[in-house]
């Protein structure tokens, strides 16, 4: 073949090698080395989760972001994002390095003791472990306990803590006391500490799996009470201004705090200070700073921390743009958005940048559309069954930009997430209306007959459908791919798109104001377990009357039961057995179209060592360094 | 003239003080995303949303909520539970629903680089339009002139985000094709006052584009109306020169117009109208917040800036009519 030609080919034929490499992924793979490649992930962009061994210390990173994280107050923050700071400046009890696939001691000292029956978890605490300035004291048990306490207080806006730790003793009665008080934190009886460096949290049942996993979280990262009580005394409470840190970096405060870039120390420089947060500025921009008063070594943080700063920098409303900045430039990394599939190609092909300068990491989410099961036509099984094979799921994962940013779901959990080989992996539960990923008109067929519609296809007011989604892209694509697909099997669609906090607190979370289908919904696993992926968007018992996640309004008596016994299995093979079993039943009642596992994919400067975490499928900024 | 200035001041507050009411009108009356749900996040319970609802002020009365906004904004007073949220004023914006950082802070931190993008585009189109139009004008219906309307009909018909990507892709020196200019986000790294100004240069030039294009094509307008008043003759018949007769006669005429609008763009850019250059280039202004506000329901925050950016348009129409007495001897103020 001429030179020339091959040339010109060159690009395509690279682009077909990475679709071959990604079609003939999927299946097997345990959940530490195999998961990537069960997420479709060619090895070519699997995402480093080590630090390299010339790793050097020094250098500031820049994160682009599109938005902004959360809150800034850890007894808040419920955000991948959020959770790419907090990772590096805060302490959890129990925390995740990156290629941690379950969570290890992080602020506690060794894996916590779990009695016999499953009821009595107690934690060590590290000894010398500090707060950042003006805090400057030593970590006592007494403040993991207050994290947890303040928790509960409405002006610190927790998402997760009545989900997973309301088996902890006394906890309905410190609810009761938050009726007296709004702004005192609540004493929640069930956690003790005896000692300084010991936290005892006694629970009603033996969920302490769930418990513990719930504590790799923010939540748990310690608050002094002494500190931060003025502040949660605020309606909402003002913490979020003055958060204290205990991990390698910090945002910068009032104290000053000065990086020396020869020894790559911190000192404060205003020692009269409030700790009010000087580098958050909402919106614009975080800057983070080393913590002084870290001492990795001596206090057993498996961080490296080799980065002298790092500034977020936020309002980068063209992700085609932001990433070409990224690729082109100088210690910079991607934050909150993926890459425009422009730049996707671009990369891939290596024709303009570095393949190696993108990675795709597991996000342990999915996405699905989900199907109002409380009302005509989707309260049929049959319909829903028809509307799952019928779907070019295909086609809708292709809506966020191709194979790269995740394989087409075939069930729920996703990949490196417990149960996920043992629910059917990539190829899924043996159900027929899921097996084709790109539709099944046959199939579907069938199902609408045996709902009653002799045409194969539905018939009379019925279907009549609405469909509330979004209003921008990728989103609007999917809800539009979707809407063709419902249309082409007899239904008639009217789809509002809306913004997406309006599809949300107005329409998908309100079970009142429920549209027949969402589009646009999709859950993120909240820790390694497949209860946080199940339990909230599937179980009856969490159906909330605003603000609601189970968006189909399943409510399965059998679902319910299995998820309120496999909540107290402790066993790790039994439990990711019994989740997954939960998997199966669920996506068999055809609640919703599953239709992709995300990925996150990443890039990063050419300079940039980037170390991905496999926890929030971001950049870990403890582990990343720049090359000198 | 004081008087006149004292009428306008007072008309100015009564302004505010409506256009206060028609925002917490068009936040309850249209649909919009509900804050307190937003806050309390995913599975909040509605005893949750209850009393982050109550903490925010938002179950009280509208009429209650708006009245203690106002109190809070203008006076000292502590009226219908100002203390209880968000503290007593004067100019006490309240705290941002999302981030319950004051929003006086929040305002204070962006307006700098709007006032910046603002001012220096302001210079911009000035230097380039004015004499674009006056020269047009001068030279009407030569090649030059039609060089020049045509390229200023251009200039207004692209749309600003897309001559900003343009300007970008050409001429940033992280991803344009000549590596001449601060590209995206330079604004955020730029340290000391001229490190900025550099790092606006190019979004200057695209926000001033279709401004000086527009202000060329007014003033060439108005300038050949002018220029065919007896005045302008009489002028040339007592023997002044063209260059005296055509500024000293013809533009200060002639400018009027073009005053009037630049009081208003400062204003409106001011305000918040200038979110596309700062969404291209990155650029933290006040434009830039008010669509993320918008977004989350951030109602004090959008209070506060459309608040403020009423006042900026009060106050530069106000400066703006003074200057046309000192422009424009026939404009006597009673």
């Amino acid at each position: 073949m001429r030179l020339t030609r091959l040339r010109l080919l060159l690009p395509a034929l690279l682009v077909a090698a990475l679709a071959v490499a990604l079609s003939s992924c999927g299946g097997g793979g345990d959940n530490t080395t195999g998961g990537e490649e069960s997420a479709g992930i060619p090895s070519e962009f699997k995402a480093p989760t080590a630090a390299p061994d010339n790793a050097a210390e020094g250098g500031t990173l820049t994160v682009l972001n599109e938005g902004d994280i959360d809150y800034m107050d850890p007894g808040a923050a419920y955000y991948q994002v959020t959770y790419e700071l907090t990772l590096a400046t805060q302490r959890s009890l129990m925390g995740w390095p990156p290629d941690a696939t379950q969570p290890e001691p992080d602020l506690a000292d060794g894996q916590p003791q779990v009695s016999d029956d499953g009821k009595t978890i107690t934690f060590k605490i590290r000894s010398g472990v500090k707060y950042s300035p003006p805090v400057d004291r030593e970590v006592k048990s007494q403040d993991v306990k207050y994290a947890i306490e303040r928790s509960l207080l409405s002006g610190v806006p927790n998402g997760y803590t009545r989900a997973y730790l309301a088996d902890i003793e006394g906890f309905a009665q410190a609810e009761q006391q938050l009726k007296q008080d709004k702004t005192t934190a609540p004493e929640i009886s069930g956690i003790e500490t005896p000692d300084d460096q010991t936290l005892v949290i006694n629970l009603t049942r033996s969920s302490s799996v769930p418990v513990i996993q719930a504590l790799s979280l923010p939540v748990s990262a310690p608050v002094p009470e002494e500190y931060a009580k003025q502040y949660d005394a605020e309606s909402p409470s003002t913490y979020g201004q003055y958060v204290t840190f205990t991990g390698p970096y910090m945002v910068q405060n009032d104290c000053d705090i000065k990086v020396d870039t020869a020894d790559h120390t911190a000192e404060a420089q205003n020692s009269d200070c409030s700790g009010k947060l000087t580098g958050y500025k909402p919106g614009k921009e975080i800057e983070l700073v080393r913590n002084p008063n870290w001492d990795g070594e001596a206090t057993g943080d498996y961080r490296p921390a080799y980065l002298d700063a790092v500034t977020v920098q936020e309002g980068f409303a063209d992700p085609t743009s932001a990433s070409q900045k990224i690729l082109t430039g100088d210690s910079q990394v991607s934050g909150d958005f993926p890459p425009s599939k422009t730049i996707v190609q671009e990369v891939a092909t290596g024709n303009k940048y570095t393949p190696d300068q993108m990675v795709a990491v597991p996000s342990g989410g999915n996405r699905y559309i989900a199907l109002n099961v409380t009302k005509p036509p989707f309260d049929d099984i049959d319909v829903r069954k028809a509307v799952i094979a019928n779907s070019d799921r295909t086609a809708l994962r292709n809506t966020r930009g191709g194979e790269l940013f995740g394989p087409v779901a075939t069930h729920f959990i996703p990949p490196l997430i417990p149960g996920f080989e043992e629910a059917g992996g990539i190829q899924g539960p043996d159900l027929d209306f899921v097996k084709n990923p790109d539709g099944d008109p046959a199939v579907a067929k069938k199902y609408m007959e045996k709902a009653g519609f002799k045409s194969g296809k539905c018939e009379g007011s019925d279907c009549d459908v609405t469909m509330v989604g979004d209003d921008a892209p990728p989103g609007f694509d999917t809800a539009t791919v979707f809407k063709n697909q419902l249309e082409e099997l007899g239904f008639s669609v009217d789809f509002q798109p809306v913004s997406h906090d309006i599809m949300y607190t107005k329409f998908c979370s309100v079970p009142a104001q429920e549209p027949n289908v969402c589009p646009n919904v999709g859950w993120i696993k909240d820790f390694n377990d497949p209860q946080s992926i199940l339990q909230v968007p599937f179980s009856g018992d969490s159906i909330n009357p605003s603000n609601n996640s189970n968006w189909p309004q399943l409510d399965d008596p059998a679902i319910n039961k299995a998820i309120s016994s496999a909540v107290t299995i402790t066993d790790e093979k039994q439990r990711a057995e019994a989740w997954a079993k939960i998997d199966d039943q669920v996506t068999a009642l055809a609640p919703a179209v599953p239709w992709v596992w995300d990925n996150d994919v990443l890039v990063r400067s050419e300079d940039v060592n980037g170390v991905a975490n496999l926890f929030n499928g971001e950049w870990d900024l403890a582990y990343t360094s720049v090359s000198k | 003239m004081l008087r006149y200035i004292v009428r306008r001041v007072l008309w100015g507050i009564a302004l505010l003080f409506l256009v206060s009411a028609v925002i917490f009108l068009i936040f309850y009356v249209f649909p919009n995303a509900d804050p307190a749900k937003l806050r309390a996040g995913r599975q909040a319970n509605p005893q949750v949303i209850a009393s982050i609802r109550e903490q925010l002020g938002l179950s009280d009365p509208i009429w209650q909520q708006f009245l203690r906004y106002m109190t809070q904004v203008f006076t000292p007073f502590d009226w219908f539970g100002a203390s209880l949220h968000g503290g007593t004023g004067p100019l006490n914006f309240g705290n941002s629903f999302q981030s319950n950082t004051p929003v006086k802070e929040i305002i204070l931190d962006r307006l700098p680089a709007t006032a910046l993008l603002v001012a220096g585009a302001v210079v911009f189109w000035l230097l380039m339009g004015l004499p674009t139009g006056i020269i047009s004008a001068i030279k009407r219906r030569t090649l030059l002139d039609r060089v020049t309307m045509v390229t200023s009909l251009a200039f207004i018909s692209a749309p600003v985000f897309w001559l900003g990507l343009v300007a970008l892709y050409l001429f940033a020196d992280d991803v344009g094709l000549i590596h001449i200019f601060p590209g995206q986000a330079s604004y955020l790294d730029a340290d000391s006052f001229l490190a900025k100004c550099w790092s606006l240069f190019l979004p200057w030039l695209v926000l001033a584009a279709a401004t000086a294009a527009i202000y060329a094509r007014y003033l060439r307008s108005s300038m050949i109306d002018v220029m065919s008043e007896d005045y302008i003759r009489t002028a040339r018949a007592k023997g002044v020169g063209e260059s005296s007769v055509i500024m000293r006669h013809g533009v200060r005429s002639a400018i009027t117009p073009i005053v009037t609008l630049l009081g208003l763009d400062i204003g409106l850019l001011l305000a918040g109208n200038a979110i596309l250059t700062e969404s291209v280039f990155n650029i933290p202004g006040v434009g830039h917040e008010i669509v993320t506000a918008i977004h989350r329901s951030d109602l004090p925050l959008i209070q506060g800036i459309v608040l403020f950016g009423a006042f900026f348009i009060v106050i530069f129409n106000l400066i703006v009519d003074i200057a046309y007495a000192y422009l424009d001897p026939r404009v006597r103020y009673q």
